[in-house]
């Protein structure tokens, strides 16, 4: 397994995250999907080693990330932040590079390889003419973009992902779900993103994870798991499942 | 290029002051120290001037510019703000009166860097701890650091209230900034903590860059952000601490400089390190070389500095179109 977590428990105020078991394999793409406030943020926080866990709980490729340094889990597991608030001006360039940070030390500065690999990343998410443009002047759905190549310039094999397209143009939503999926298939990545849009995570999915109260309400293979019922009881709406020209759609 | 604007205006402030000394002289005394009978008949005085006070405060002044430069473009990136200085974090403030303490009541003979720099490190730990504490905002980090600034302005206030007139006299003159009063052991004590805070920095900058996003987004790219943190924090302090402690309190070159460097280069701190430090020094030179050549007395530094640096900020604010933050 990729990544597995056991008994993990994580308060922050009055809230509760608790998660029994939970694993996820590579080369597949899962959605974690729930209420506002279930704690899908929160769990891939603990994921990404942004908060702090207890030792062996969250394992990812065989090793306890609790036990490593921050630069070993930036190695294993990369993070895309929902999004990000330029105080400086960097360029694209300049700024994915920046995901090569956990393979250099501290005093050393990117290589031409390092530069290279940003490069590429670039050009995986389509913008490698982008790079001397000023982050400044991109729009939200070409950071949310950038975002994603300077993770991929991380090269983990795990990347999670938070909410990659909310407030996004839906030609920007499928972009960035296509190339997650990419990465799932192509490079064998584990993907593992937060999404609202239901009808998204069931065409995108490999599995799904459904949250609620903090703990896992169902997960699965969307076809294995997905009822009215279990709509409804993890909502609290009435939702309808309807199969319209081969894709499964949600009506509320 | 940019280097050599440093040596440039180090050799043409050799030659401002009080007392003039033209190009061809300079020559003739630094000819004279490697063969002094090459030169007969120059005024001893003449090589007093250039090397007891000329040459040692020119040292200084560069020192001091880079380190005033280089610390505040650090702090800057550390802490996401393009307005953030060693001033506001309160290290220059609790340096100056680590400083004071030293002077007063330790005596002259004490090297006053290491009082600067254990009040230096404690004013900008009480800013982090109380601005943390109240929600680790923007505005709590300014608000704090002006507020512990005034404290520790106030104790030394306090302390030139016990200081004998005599030593309030000196003590006066030199917490306005100045640099005349620079002597070989000044330079001898100082120049290395700041060399190493500057040098230290100056290996940091691109991780500086990683800093400059969001804690989370550093730790989630492999950064020890507390650990790397402090690191710079106490470089800047060193650096900081060792200046003051020479020079008293020169203020907003940790604001102007990196600022003029950013318009010009952009933000990436691999250039804006190292270049802060170049036009720091620079920067500092020249306004020292103006302060001691433009009236029949000599304006103490850091008035100087402020005088020209905040119109001249506020000239660039405006005048400036391109968006270099």
């Amino acid at each position: 397994m990729s990544v597995s977590v056991r008994g993990l428990s994580y308060a922050r105020g009055n809230f509760r995250l608790r998660i029994d078991s939970l694993e996820f394999e590579s080369g597949r793409l899962t959605s974690i999907v729930g209420p506002n406030g279930a704690g899908k943020t929160t769990l891939l926080m603990c994921l990404g080693g942004l908060l702090a866990v207890p030792r062996n709980r969250i394992f990812i490729q065989g090793r306890d990330i609790a036990s490593l340094k921050d630069a070993e889990r930036a190695r294993l597991v990369s993070s895309v932040p929902q999004e990000h608030n330029p105080i400086f001006n960097y360029s694209v360039l300049d700024f994915v590079v920046m995901g090569r940070a956990a393979h250099l030390s501290l005093f050393s500065l990117p290589s031409a390889e390092d530069v290279r690999l940003a490069e590429e990343s670039l050009a995986f998410v389509g913008l490698q003419s982008f790079a001397s443009r000023p982050y400044f002047e991109l729009s939200s759905g070409e950071r949310r973009l950038i975002l994603i190549a300077r993770a991929l310039a991380q090269r983990a094999d795990v990347l999670l992902l938070d909410e990659p397209t909310s407030f996004l143009d839906p030609k920007h939503e499928i972009e960035i779900l296509e190339l997650t999926r990419k990465l799932a298939v192509e490079r064998g990545q584990t993907i593992l993103l937060t999404l609202h849009n239901l009808d998204m995570a069931i065409k995108y999915s490999d599995s799904l994870v459904f949250m609620k109260n903090g703990g896992v309400f169902a997960s699965g293979r969307p076809r294995d798991i997905l009822s009215d019922a279990l709509l409804e009881s993890v909502y609290d709406v009435r939702m309808k499942i309807v199969d319209c020209e081969g894709q499964k759609l949600i009506l509320r | 290029m940019a280097f050599a604007l440093p040596v440039v205006v180090f050799i043409i402030s050799l030659n401002i002051g009080s007392y003039p000394i033209s190009p061809r002289m300079l020559f003739k005394v630094i000819l004279s120290v490697f063969s002094p009978s090459s030169q007969p008949g120059l005024p001893a005085a003449l090589k007093d001037i250039v090397f007891q006070i000329r040459l040692p405060r020119l040292l200084l002044a560069v020192a001091v510019g880079a380190t005033l430069s280089v610390s505040g473009a650090s702090l800057q990136a550390l802490f996401k703000n393009p307005l953030v200085n060693e001033y506001i974090l309160g290290i220059s403030s609790g340096s100056a009166f680590g400083a004071a303490v030293s002077l007063v009541f330790l005596g002259k003979g004490f090297p006053p860097q290491i009082v600067a720099f254990v009040f230096g490190i404690a004013a900008v730990l009480a800013v982090l701890i109380i601005a943390r504490t109240s929600g680790s905002h923007i505005v709590a980090l300014l608000l704090t650091g002006i507020i512990v600034s005034a404290f520790f302005s106030a104790l030394l206030a306090l302390v030139e209230f016990f200081a004998s007139p005599y030593a309030l006299q000196a003590l006066f003159y030199w917490l306005m900034g100045n640099m005349s009063l620079a002597t070989w052991r000044d330079l001898a004590l100082s120049t290395p903590l700041m060399a190493v805070g500057v040098i230290l920095l100056i290996m940091l900058r691109w991780r500086m860059n990683v800093l400059s996003m969001s804690d989370q987004e550093a730790k989630a790219m492999g950064i020890s952000v507390r650990r790397e943190k402090i690191l710079i924090i106490v470089a800047c302090t060193l650096a900081t601490a060792a200046a003051t402690a020479v020079t008293g309190i020169i203020g907003w070159i940790g604001l102007v400089v990196p600022h003029l460097v950013r318009m010009v280069v952009g933000v990436d701190n691999r250039r804006v390190i190292p270049l802060s430090a170049s036009l720091g020094a620079s920067f500092l030179l020249a306004a020292d070389a103006l302060a001691r050549s433009l009236a029949s007395f000599e304006i103490p530094l850091g008035i100087f500095t402020s005088l020209i640096g905040i119109p001249f900020f506020l000239f660039l604010l405006k005048k400036s179109r391109r968006v270099w933050l």
